[in-house]
């Protein structure tokens, strides 16, 4: 596996961007009024408010754990997917679709389950 | 210097160099950043090894999606007051020193001690099949470890259970249905 | 990356070049969606700027440019300016794992006074043994652009954009790699050159210890004809992957602004717009590799165009060449096809609200991505009893 070149690549890019962005900035001007309202953030044209209490919701932290539980189960999935015809050819098919067989149905009763519970309302 | 040694000191220098960042940056997002280019650096540390799969599976679960829970877990919570690096104080300086002095000789006795059967050859002169090592994975999951792999669904699904669970405690915004 | 001072050269060449065609091919492509979004919507687009509008983009570009680049008060500027350089890396990584045409050989030849031995020139980046489970990896990367946006931008706004769009690419990920498992296990490798040879020549498959051959000799072996679900699942998740309409709810203007690249105006907007395109492109390019053949073209097999051209008097090493170049035009059609259906759709279907997004991507294209993988699985352990 090329390993350099991938390596090469991305310090190639990181270099090539910041140069860019230096580009940017040496070559870009500067108004005359650098006011503190040009430089707050945009929060449509009202002065920007400073809420102490944001809860902002669990609902994101659930999808990135249930993100990575079916991402595991789809990783396995793909030594799987590569030798199966392998296993066929050795004879072996059937006992390996029946375990993958039970690995789908552990997966699909763990999605009907979190689909059940309301799990992912409202994201 | 073969290009193989270089490429094992620049991995080795960048991995160390981000899991010290990790420890010793004051900002929580900076040191789950770090962590994920630590991550990354491991799975370029596995090709080098030639376990090219192992290498793949590391970029999309670890640093593509654990990493991601924690960044954007990191970013829900307001944070302002956690800066401080390093907590002050003898006592927990002393349990730092200690636990440190543990790690480092549990290292150097596994290196020490670890049999000479172990070692692997970096063949880089070697053409490696495209997908052989990944399919011997294959072979063993389906034949060996059959149960761990089923196991390892049940478990699995054990962890959703809990996760949705932790998140309608009370007080959260999936509270009381 | 290369044995000797001359690959190392061509392959880091290589790559430049590679990288070059990705940022270079991002103008066409806005030109390509201004005008046909134009006549979608029965108005010209730009059409003053050079003819038909093209030099329009190079206006643009200089126009980024020379815009004053200042940061919000509130940022935290090491992000901020992390983020956009950080858009362009998963981008040009994954795509120069496509393989876009042929290889050929370049045969010995001399200069500098020593002779440099035949060298197998490969038409992408660098080749990847285990090219699928690479680009999947490196993608789930772009991740960390958004989130990097947010963030340092200081804003809740982009905050908020930010984490919807996070939780939009991670939710379609996994469609985008259970979509792919179905052929995954009819080529039987992860490698995209492989398959990109087994879908050469007519359509034939072995049923039930037959080998069926279509009569029609020009239907050509590819993957559509055998994972077509996949190939929708697959094409949908891409569009989610590259937050394009109708899944742009992280660019939604009448919702959150404009997301996580508010605050970015001038160069660092277009570097996001660089990555996005880059997604869009090896989406296109994954597809014409998975489901369409590649650089195939039907009917004809390559080593049967390479005795077409040597029999028009070329030598060996020109033929190779004008080989490659030909399959590397056969890419490029299809490419280009893919990346109109892109902008075509972008401009055709309303955008999804994002409680529908979510659910469409948890509780309809998963389980039917699920359902593929496991009729695929019998379907091929039945007809090979």
């Amino acid at each position: 596996m090329p390993l350099g070149g991938i390596i090469f690549l991305t310090i190639f890019i990181a270099i090539f961007g910041t140069f860019l962005i230096f580009l940017a900035r040496a070559i870009g001007g500067q108004r005359k009024d650098n006011s503190a309202v040009k430089r707050d953030i945009y929060e449509c044209g009202i002065p920007s408010q400073d809420k102490k209490e944001s809860r902002i919701s669990v609902k994101f932290y659930l999808t990135a754990i249930l993100f990575i539980l079916f991402d595991i189960e789809i990783i396995f999935m793909y030594p799987w997917a590569l030798s199966f015809r392998d296993f066929i050819a050795n004879g072996a098919g059937t006992p390996v679709l029946i375990s993958m067989g039970i690995f789908v149905a552990i997966f699909v009763y763990g999605l009907w389950w979190e689909v059940k519970s309301r799990a992912l309302e409202w994201d | 210097m073969t290009a193989d040694a270089f490429l094992f000191w620049f991995l080795a220098i960048t991995t160390i160099a981000g899991g010290i960042t990790v420890v010793s940056v004051a900002n929580p997002i900076y040191a789950a950043l770090s962590l994920a280019f630590t991550m990354v650096s491991v799975a370029a540390v596995f090709v080098t090894l030639e376990a090219y799969f192992v290498a793949g599976v590391q970029l999309i679960v670890y640093a593509g999606a654990v990493m991601v829970l924690f960044v954007m877990v990191l970013m829900l919570f307001d944070l302002k007051h956690e800066l401080e690096a390093f907590a002050r104080g003898k006592v927990s300086g002393a349990i730092k020193l200690l636990t440190a002095g543990l790690l480092g000789g549990l290292l150097i006795g596994a290196i020490a001690y670890s049999p000479e059967g172990s070692k692997i050859a970096v063949g880089a002169n070697q053409v490696a099949v495209a997908g052989d090592p990944t399919k011997n994975l294959g072979y063993r999951l389906f034949t060996q470890h059959i149960f761990a792999f089923e196991a390892l669904g049940v478990l699995l699904l054990v962890i959703a259970v809990g996760a949705v669970a932790l998140s309608r405690s009370k007080g959260g915004t999936h509270g009381q249905r | 990356m290369g044995n000797d001072i001359f690959e190392i050269t061509v392959n880091s060449v290589k790559l430049i070049v590679v990288f070059l065609l990705m940022v270079q091919a991002v103008p066409i492509l806005v030109w390509l969606e201004r005008r046909g979004s134009a006549f979608i919507q029965n108005r010209f687009g730009p059409n003053r700027v050079g003819p038909l509008g093209l030099l329009q983009l190079l206006a643009d570009a200089v126009k980024f440019i020379t815009k004053e680049d200042f940061a919000p008060d509130k940022a935290i500027r090491k992000l901020f300016y992390a983020a956009p350089v950080f858009a362009l890396i998963p981008a040009t990584l994954a795509y120069a794992a496509i393989p876009m045409s042929l290889p050929f050989i370049v045969p010995a030849f001399e200069m500098f006074g020593s002779s440099w031995g035949p060298y197998k020139f490969l038409v992408q980046g660098y080749e990847i043994g285990v090219g699928i489970v690479f680009i999947l990896g490196v993608s789930s990367l772009a991740a960390y652009t958004i989130l990097m946006a947010g963030w340092g931008s200081g804003s809740k706004f982009s905050l908020l954009g930010a984490l919807r769009a996070s939780a939009q690419v991670i939710s379609y990920e996994l469609a985008l790699g259970l979509s792919i498992v179905g052929v995954i296990l009819l080529y039987g490798t992860f490698s995209l050159s492989d398959m990109i040879l087994a879908q050469q020549g007519p359509l034939q498959f072995v049923a039930f210890g037959y080998t069926v051959t279509s009569a029609v000799s020009w239907i050509p072996n590819w993957g559509i004809f055998y994972q077509p679900v996949g190939f929708v699942l697959f094409f949908a998740a891409a569009f989610a992957e590259s937050n394009r309409l109708p899944f742009d709810l992280a660019e939604g203007e009448a919702e959150l602004v404009a997301g996580f690249h508010t605050e970015y105006g001038g160069f660092k907007m277009l570097m996001f717009f660089i990555g996005e395109y880059g997604h869009m492109m090896i989406a296109s390019g994954l597809a014409t590799t998975f489901f369409f053949g590649g650089y195939g073209i039907p009917g004809i097999t390559p080593a049967e165009l390479q005795q077409v051209i040597l029999s028009w008097g070329f030598s060996e090493a020109a033929a190779g060449g004008l080989n490659s170049l030909i399959h590397f035009l056969s890419y490029n059609v299809k490419f280009a096809i893919f990346l109109w259906i892109f902008i075509q759709v972008r401009w055709t279907l309303p955008r999804f609200r994002y409680d529908q997004l979510m659910d469409l991507g948890w509780k309809t294209m998963l389980p039917w991505a699920l359902a593929n993988t496991v009729v695929t699985a019998i379907a091929i352990y039945v007809v090979t009893l």
